[in-house]
C-alpha cells in the first residue's frame, strides 16, 4: 500500500564527476555509505518520503545523472531538467574545479528547464575532508547568494546535514507550491498532487492551494 | 521446436503488426493505477497511450538542437533521426535483420555444462548504518522528524564482472562432453585455415575457457583465419598499438586532450572497484592507456563513461591464458614485460573491433542508443503487448531503464555471466550491435510477472533499474540467450521493427 503524501516533488542531482552524487543520495534513501560504487550511467531513480511538518508527507522522487560533461549536453539528462521542480547541485570541497563547474551546470540547467524553473540547493559535498579543503565556505556561501540559492556542506560518509539538505530544499518548495509561485500542470512531472485520504487533509492552505493549482 | 514456435507466432502478429494498441483497462491495471496517484482527471488516463507513443520522438526532437551547439567533433556528421553512423567497415557487413540458416542447430544452446562455483555472494558487505545524522537533528532549531514511511530496497553495489573465476578461470574437472567439445574447438583452431562459420556455430553456445582467448581473437576479426599469418599478424598489431603509445600517449597532458585524460583517469579506479587485480596500479595504467588511445583515434565519440567496463572482459579473458589460479587477485607484476604487454594489445584492438560496430552508441547524442531503445520499445509492444501497455499506463519510457543496457551491454545487470554472454556475442554476425536487442527483450519479459505485478511508476522503475540478478550465472544466461535466439528467429523478419 502506498504511504500517504501530500505531494510528490521530482528533484535533479547534478555536479561533475565524483563530487558524490549516488552516495548522497544512497546516504538519503538507504541510510548507508558505500565505499566504492560504479560511475552513473544515464539516470539513476530513487525515491524516499519526507515529513516536513508533523503529518505532511512529501514524496521525493529523485533522479541521480552521470557527471561526465560528454553525457551533459549530449542527451539522456536534459530531459530530465524539464520534469524536476528543484535540484541539487554538487561540488566536492576538496576540489576547486568541480566548484568552478558550478556556474556551467547551473547555465545548462537553465537553458534546459524552460518554460519552468527549478529551485536548486548548492551543495558543498565532502565536508568531512577538512583538511583536504579546496573551497571555503565563504565563497561558496556567496556563490550561492548571488544565484538566489541556499548553501549547504554535507557529508554522505559521516551523515552529515543529509537529511537537512533534502528536507530544507522540500520545504523552499513546498512553501512555493503552497504560495501558487508553482503550479502543479497537466504534462509536467514536477510537482504532483498527492493520495491524501480526509485524515490528513485537515490543513486549510492545503485545500486552497490544490484548488489553485488546478485551475 | 521451431516449427511449432513459429505457428505461435504467425496466430499471434496476425493481429499485430501495424496496429494501434487498444486501450484497455484490465482489472490488474486499474487497481494498478489507483495505487498509482489519484487520477483526477481519467481524460488523461486515456490519452496516456498516444502522449506515450510519441515520446521517443518528443525526446529525439528536444535533444535536436543538441547538434547545433558547436563542437568540434564534427568529423562524422550524424544528423536527423536515421544516423548513418556506423562507420564504413561495419556497414559493408549484411543489410537488415538476417534470418540464421541453421536456425535448429541453434535453437539448442543448453546451459553451459561447466558448473560455475557456489556463489560466493560478494555484495558490498559494509553496509554501516546510517549515523542517523546526529549532528543535524542537534544543531538544527526545528529537529525534523524524518521517517522511512516503508523500506527501501538496499541496493547492492555490483561489482563489475563478479567472480571472474566463475566465468573463465577456474573450475571442477571436465565432464566427457566438455572434453569432446574442447577437442572440436581444438580441432577447428589447428586447422591452415580456420572455417569462422564452423567456429561461430560452436561457440554460440559457450566458448572452452581454454581456447576462449584465441576464439576472441578469431571472432572478433582482430586474427586472421590463415594460420600460418596470424603469428605475423599479432606481432604487427602489438608493435602497432605500442607505436600508438609512443606517439600519442605524451599529448595526454595537452591543453586539447586533458578533459579527456580526467575523465578516464577518475574512472579507472571505480571500474570493478570490488576486485583486487583492477586496483593494482600496473592494471589500471594498462586501462588507462587503452582508454586514452582508443578515445583521441576515435574523435566522434571521445571516451564516454561505459566504455571503460567494456575493457574489461577482454582484459580478463586475455590474462586468463597466463593464470591458471585466482585471476582476481592476480599479480600482473609476476608475468613478463612481453607478455603484459601483449595482453595490453590484444585488449586494445577487440575492444575497438568491438567499439567499430557500435560506435554510434558512443557519437554526439548517442544516437546508437536512442536508436536501439526505440526498436526495442517497438519490439516489446510487438511480443508483449501486455507489457508494453503496462508500462505506458503507469508512465515508464524505456529509455529510464533500458540506456545502461545499451551503454554498458548489459554489463551492469548481468555482472557475473559476462564473458560467456560475450562468446555468443561474437558468435553471432552483428551480437554487440543487432542480436543484443533480443537480447534485451528477453532480459525484459524474464520480469513479466514482476512487472505485470508493480502498478505504480515508481515500483517499476526501481525494480527495472534494480532487477535481482546478482546471483545470474552462466545457467541463466544461456537460458537468456536460447529466449533471445527464439525471439530474432520469429520477429527479425517482421516488418519494419528495427530499421537502420
Amino acid at each position: 500500500m502506498e504511504a500517504i503524501w501530500l505531494y510528490q516533488f521530482r528533484l535533479i542531482v547534478i555536479g561533475d564527476s565524483t563530487v558524490g552524487k549516488s552516495c548522497l543520495i544512497r546516504r538519503f534513501t538507504e541510510g548507508r555509505f558505500a565505499q566504492v560504487s560504479d560511475p552513473t550511467v544515464g539516470v539513476d531513480f530513487f525515491s524516499r518520503l519526507v515529513e516536513i511538518e508533523p503529518g505532511k508527507r512529501i514524496k521525493l522522487q529523485i533522479w541521480d545523472t552521470a557527471g561526465q560533461e560528454r553525457f551533459r549536453c549530449r542527451s539522456i539528462t536534459r530531459a530530465y531538467y524539464r520534469n524536476s521542480v528543484g535540484g541539487l547541485l554538487l561540488f566536492d570541497i576538496t576540489n576547486r574545479r568541480s566548484f568552478q563547474n558550478v556556474h556551467d551546470w547551473l547555465e545548462e540547467a537553465r537553458s534546459h528547464v524552460q518554460p519552468h524553473s527549478i529551485v536548486f540547493l548548492l551543495v558543498g559535498h565532502k565536508c568531512d575532508l577538512e583538511a583536504q579543503r579546496q573551497v571555503t565556505r565563504q565563497e561558496a556561501e556567496k556563490l550561492a547568494g548571488a544565484y538566489g540559492m541556499r548553501y549547504v556542506e554535507t557529508s554522505a560518509r559521516d551523515a552529515i546535514n543529509v537529511e537537512h539538505a533534502f528536507t530544507e530544499l522540500t520545504r523552499d518548495i513546498f512553501a512555493l507550491v503552497r504560495s501558487g509561485d508553482i503550479t502543479i500542470q497537466e504534462g509536467w512531472e514536477g510537482v504532483k498532487s498527492g493520495f491524501v485520504p480526509n485524515v490528513v487533509h485537515s490543513s486549510e492552505e492545503v485545500t486552497k492551494s490544490d484548488r489553485r493549482c488546478l485551475c | 521446436m521451431a516449427t511449432e514456435s513459429r505457428s505461435n507466432f504467425w496466430r499471434r502478429s496476425a493481429k499485430v503488426p501495424g496496429r494501434l494498441l487498444p486501450v484497455y483497462g484490465c482489472s490488474l491495471c486499474r487497481s494498478s493505477l489507483s495505487l498509482c496517484r489519484s487520477h483526477k482527471d481519467t481524460s488523461k488516463v486515456n490519452s496516456l497511450k498516444a502522449k506515450k507513443a510519441s515520446s521517443f520522438h518528443e525526446f529525439a526532437h528536444s535533444t535536436n538542437d543538441a547538434w547545433d551547439l558547436d563542437d568540434e567533433e564534427d568529423e562524422e556528421p550524424l544528423r536527423g533521426p536515421a544516423p548513418s553512423a556506423t562507420p564504413p567497415d561495419v556497414s559493408v557487413q549484411t543489410e537488415g535483420p538476417r534470418c540464421d540458416p541453421e536456425p535448429s542447430r541453434r535453437l539448442q544452446p543448453g546451459p553451459d555444462a561447466r558448473r560455475f562455483q557456489e556463489n560466493k555472494q560478494h555484495l558490498n558487505g559494509k553496509v554501516g548504518r546510517s549515523m542517523s545524522d546526529a549532528r543535524v537533528s542537534s544543531s538544527s532549531a526545528h529537529t525534523t522528524t524524518v521517517q522511512k514511511q516503508r523500506a527501501l530496497p538496499v541496493r547492492p553495489i555490483i561489482p563489475l564482472v563478479a567472480r571472474i573465476s566463475d566465468q573463465n578461470a577456474s573450475g571442477p574437472p571436465m565432464a566427457v562432453r566438455d572434453k569432446s567439445r574442447l577437442d572440436k574447438f581444438r580441432l577447428l583452431l589447428a586447422s591452415p585455415s580456420t572455417d569462422l562459420e564452423e567456429l561461430r556455430k560452436h561457440s554460440w553456445s559457450g566458448i572452452p575457457r581454454e581456447v576462449r582467448p584465441i576464439t576472441w581473437r578469431l571472432l572478433s576479426g582482430y586474427l586472421p583465419t590463415n594460420r600460418g599469418r596470424r603469428e605475423l599478424v599479432l606481432q604487427r598489431k602489438r608493435e602497432e598499438y605500442f607505436a600508438f603509445i609512443e606517439q600519442y600517449y605524451q599529448s595526454r597532458t595537452e591543453e586539447h586532450y586533458r578533459d579527456t585524460h580526467r575523465q578516464i583517469h577518475i574512472d579507472i579506479p571505480r571500474t570493478n572497484p570490488l576486485i583486487p587485480l583492477f586496483q593494482q596500479p600496473l592494471v589500471q595504467e594498462v586501462f588507462e592507456r587503452i582508454l586514452f588511445i582508443w578515445a583521441i583515434r576515435h574523435p566522434a565519440s571521445g571516451y564516454v563513461q561505459g566504455i571503460n567496463d567494456l575493457v574489461t572482459p577482454f582484459f580478463v579473458v586475455f590474462l586468463s591464458e597466463f593464470v591458471t589460479e585466482d585471476v582476481e587477485n592476480f599479480e600482473m607484476s609476476a608475468l613478463p614485460l612481453q607478455t603484459q604487454r601483449s595482453i595490453e594489445a590484444d585488449t586494445f584492438w577487440c575492444m575497438s573491433k568491438l567499439l567499430d560496430g557500435i560506435q554510434d552508441n558512443y557519437t554526439f547524442a548517442q544516437p546508437g542508443i536512442q536508436n536501439k531503445v526505440k526498436a526495442l520499445e517497438e519490439l516489446v509492444s510487438r511480443i508483449d503487448e501486455d507489457i508494453h501497455g503496462h508500462l505506458l499506463r503507469c508512465e515508464v519510457e524505456y529509455l529510464q531503464f533500458a540506456f545502461r543496457w545499451m551503454n554498458n551491454l548489459l554489463m551492469r545487470e548481468l555482472p557475473r555471466c559476462t564473458i560467456r554472454l560475450w562468446d555468443t556475442y561474437q558468435a553471432e554476425a552483428e551480437g554487440f550491435s543487432h542480436f543484443h536487442l533480443y537480447v534485451c527483450a528477453a532480459f525484459l519479459l524474464e520480469w513479466r510477472k514482476q512487472i505485470l505485478s508493480t502498478g505504480d511508476f515508481q515500483g517499476l522503475l526501481m525494480l527495472l533499474q534494480n532487477l535481482p540478478t546478482i546471483h545470474w550465472g552462466n545457467e541463466e544466461v544461456g537460458l537468456l540467450l536460447a529466449e533471445a535466439y527464439r525471439l530474432k528467429y520469429m520477429f527479425a523478419d517482421a516488418p519494419s521493427h528495427y530499421r537502420r
